[in-house]
């Protein structure tokens, strides 16, 4: 049997003396998308975040594997270099810094921690370019500072972008969907799409199962307060949308 | 009415009160010895004690030849080379240029103690006067070189109607306790454009203080920008005011200081002619146990009708030990005017570092990133390819330092 791509064994967090995430267990196999589907104040974003390595959280029990190796001791920077990627629900704007730049920085930190020599300058280029036709982000965006002024979906695109240039093994996409009309969740889905692969994971977390049908996963988990209660098929997400949440309440007590 | 109580005078004043005897300046040295240094009751002094802060004057400056080395190189710049006061000509500058080196400070009197040191203590001005549009920035390199001394020098600048130029002037010098008080009288002709950049590196030890003061045209734009990135004290005292009509000043700076440093910025912005426009705009970063401090005035006349002022002062703290202050003040007397002031402190954002970390950048690389960002918006306006590089390495050797 081959190493999953993420592996979370009864994993356990809190911010302050509140406890979020109370032991979840979930393994994605490489090659496969997986959706994580919950209520608002499941844990769903606490668990995107634990993952990605933000400090505001304290991890008191549990493991997380990456391609087989150990990522609560990484900080973020290290995760990202490992494989990780994290689209945010919420990406940050970041004046001053233009967009080119942090991405240049971004790929060049991934390229170093990894051993391998830095992208010439035209080679970067011609990545975000070609990266950039396929999900509308025109040259003018990227000349501003990072998300400075995006639109909701222009910030998406934008994430999609950086995982496309970043080449992550194991993509967490923390509600894509927010913030988007049609059109623009379509642009964003193709470009996830694009890079589904036999050794690339991802884990969808969303609210809605509208997105689930533009990203077909192959797994559907159900979450609520701080585990995972229920897993099945792609049909899991549409039994959700027609029963509600309540449906599952308390199913792994 | 006020009674003076003699004040006691410190090894630093008993030094400055010789100093200012010895070169016959017996009013300046006489004011001195009666009011001593300016105290933190000093509303202008308020957050920089000298009398406190400054312990000890060394010798007055004799000249000396240039060893230290260069604090900063300007691909393409005309350099000025000015050492221990004197400015030394090669006879070469370009066209537009004309350059003589003329008796006694170039400022004009005013209360400060700065102020009247330099002018009893600067022996010539280096005098310099733009007319037409110079292609090259024009670099005057200050030095104050071998042992520590102190040091009184001055430049006259005056860029002539509809004249162009940008003109950065560095501080610097040997690694020694050098007090350096540097003068800059700066003239905007009508519909003149200058951009005027001030850049403190002096070393660890030295006290730097300097003065600069704008005199400004109708229809000019002056852009200035004053940075501290050296010395362990300074002080520096910006004096503009808008003379004629319909100018814009963008007033700039940034504050750069480290452990051990005190760094004050003071501006004082005269809009004495109605219709004109300017946009102070301070960063202040400081780290470990220093102090950084601005203090920023705008006063409006009373005729000075339709007069546009937004000061703003931001501050980054690095670390728990340092301190930011900030003392924006208006005084208005016109009655249809548009001004405002804000001043805002805090440290990195958390979600910024944790949003570049995300990406593979790690935690020192990203918080390198965010200050930079912070102080974009001060140095992206700069023209000039080689001069915005220049000033970008100031400010990524201080951040690495």
């Amino acid at each position: 049997m081959t190493t999953p791509m993420l592996e979370i064994r009864n994993l356990h967090a809190r911010i302050e003396e509140r406890e979020i995430l109370k032991g979840v267990t979930l393994t994605v196999p490489r090659g496969e998308v997986h959706a994580i589907m919950g209520r608002n104040g499941s844990g769903k974003s606490t668990l995107s975040y634990v993952l990605a390595g933000k400090e505001d959280y304290e991890i008191t029990e549990g493991e997380v594997l990456l391609d087989g190796v150990s990522l609560l001791e990484m900080d973020p920077s290290e995760r990202a270099a490992a494989g990780l990627f994290l689209a945010f629900q919420y990406p940050i704007e970041i004046p001053g810094v233009a967009t080119m730049t942090f991405l240049k920085a971004a790929i060049n930190a991934q390229r170093k921690a990894r051993g391998e020599g830095e992208l010439s300058t035209p080679d970067f280029m011609r990545a975000v370019k070609d990266a950039g036709r396929d999900l509308n982000v025109d040259s003018d965006m990227l000349k501003r500072a990072l998300n400075v002024g995006f639109s909701g979906g222009e910030k998406k695109r934008a994430e999609i972008l950086q995982m496309a240039l970043l080449k992550p093994k194991m993509c967490v996409l923390d509600e894509t969907d927010s913030g988007l009309d049609i059109d623009a969740l379509k642009v964003v889905s193709d470009g996830v799409n694009a890079l589904r692969g036999p050794d690339r994971a991802m884990l969808v977390i969303t609210h809605y199962q509208r997105l689930l049908n533009h990203i077909v996963p192959d797994v559907v988990h159900v979450f609520s307060d701080g585990r995972v209660v229920e897993s099945g098929g792609k049909d899991l997400a549409l039994e959700l949308e027609a029963k509600g949440y309540a449906g599952f309440d308390g199913a792994a007590a | 009415m006020s009674i003076h109580t003699p004040v006691r005078i410190g090894p630093a004043e008993a030094t400055l009160i010789a100093q200012l005897g010895a070169v016959g300046a017996k009013a300046a040295a006489e004011r001195l010895s009666v009011i001593g240094l300016p105290t933190r009751k000093v509303e202008s002094y308020h957050y920089t004690d000298l009398k406190m802060l400054l312990r000890s004057v060394p010798e007055l400056a004799h000249a000396e030849k240039a060893t230290s080395a260069p604090a900063l190189r300007i691909p393409g710049a005309y350099r000025i080379p000015m050492t221990n006061g004197l400015a030394d000509l090669d006879g070469r500058e370009p066209g537009v240029l004309r350059s003589a080196l003329v008796p006694g400070s170039a400022l004009s009197e005013r209360d400060d103690v700065l102020v009247r040191l330099n002018m009893a203590l600067a022996a010539k001005s280096l005098k310099l006067e733009i007319a037409g549009e110079m292609e090259q920035v024009l670099h005057i390199d200050r030095r104050s070189e071998g042992d520590a001394a102190h040091v009184n020098d001055s430049v006259h600048l005056f860029v002539a109607d509809g004249s162009k130029a940008t003109v950065i002037e560095t501080f610097s010098g040997t690694d020694e306790a050098h007090l350096s008080n540097h003068a800059s009288y700066v003239a905007v002709g009508k519909g003149a454009t200058l951009t005027h950049i001030l850049v403190d590196l002096s070393p660890a030890q030295a006290t730097n203080f300097a003065v600069a003061e704008y005199h400004i045209a109708e229809g000019a734009a002056l852009r200035t920008v004053t940075i501290h990135a050296g010395s362990v004290l300074s002080r520096i005292n910006l004096f503009a005011k808008f003379e004629g009509e319909g100018a814009h000043g963008d007033f700039t700076g940034l504050n750069l200081v480290s452990d051990g440093q005190h760094s004050d910025l003071t501006l004082e912005l005269s809009h004495a002619v109605p219709r004109c426009t300017s946009k102070p705009l301070y960063k202040q970063i400081a780290r470990g146990r220093s102090v950084a401090a601005f203090q920023g005035k705008i006063v409006v006349a009373k005729h000075a009708q339709k007069t546009d002022a937004k000061l703003m002062m931001q501050g980054l703290m690095l670390s728990d030990e340092a301190q930011i202050l900030s003392k924006p003040e208006l005084e208005i007397f016109a009655d249809d005017v548009v001004c405002g002031h804000g001043s805002t402190v805090g440290a990195l954002d958390e979600d910024s570092l944790f949003y570049l970390m995300s990406r593979g950048i790690p935690k020192a690389e990203a918080e390198s990133m965010l200050v930079r960002g912070f102080l974009d918006e001060v140095l992206d306006p700069i023209e000039g390819e080689a001069l915005h590089e220049a000033l970008e390495a100031v400010v990524v050797k201080w951040l690495a330092a």
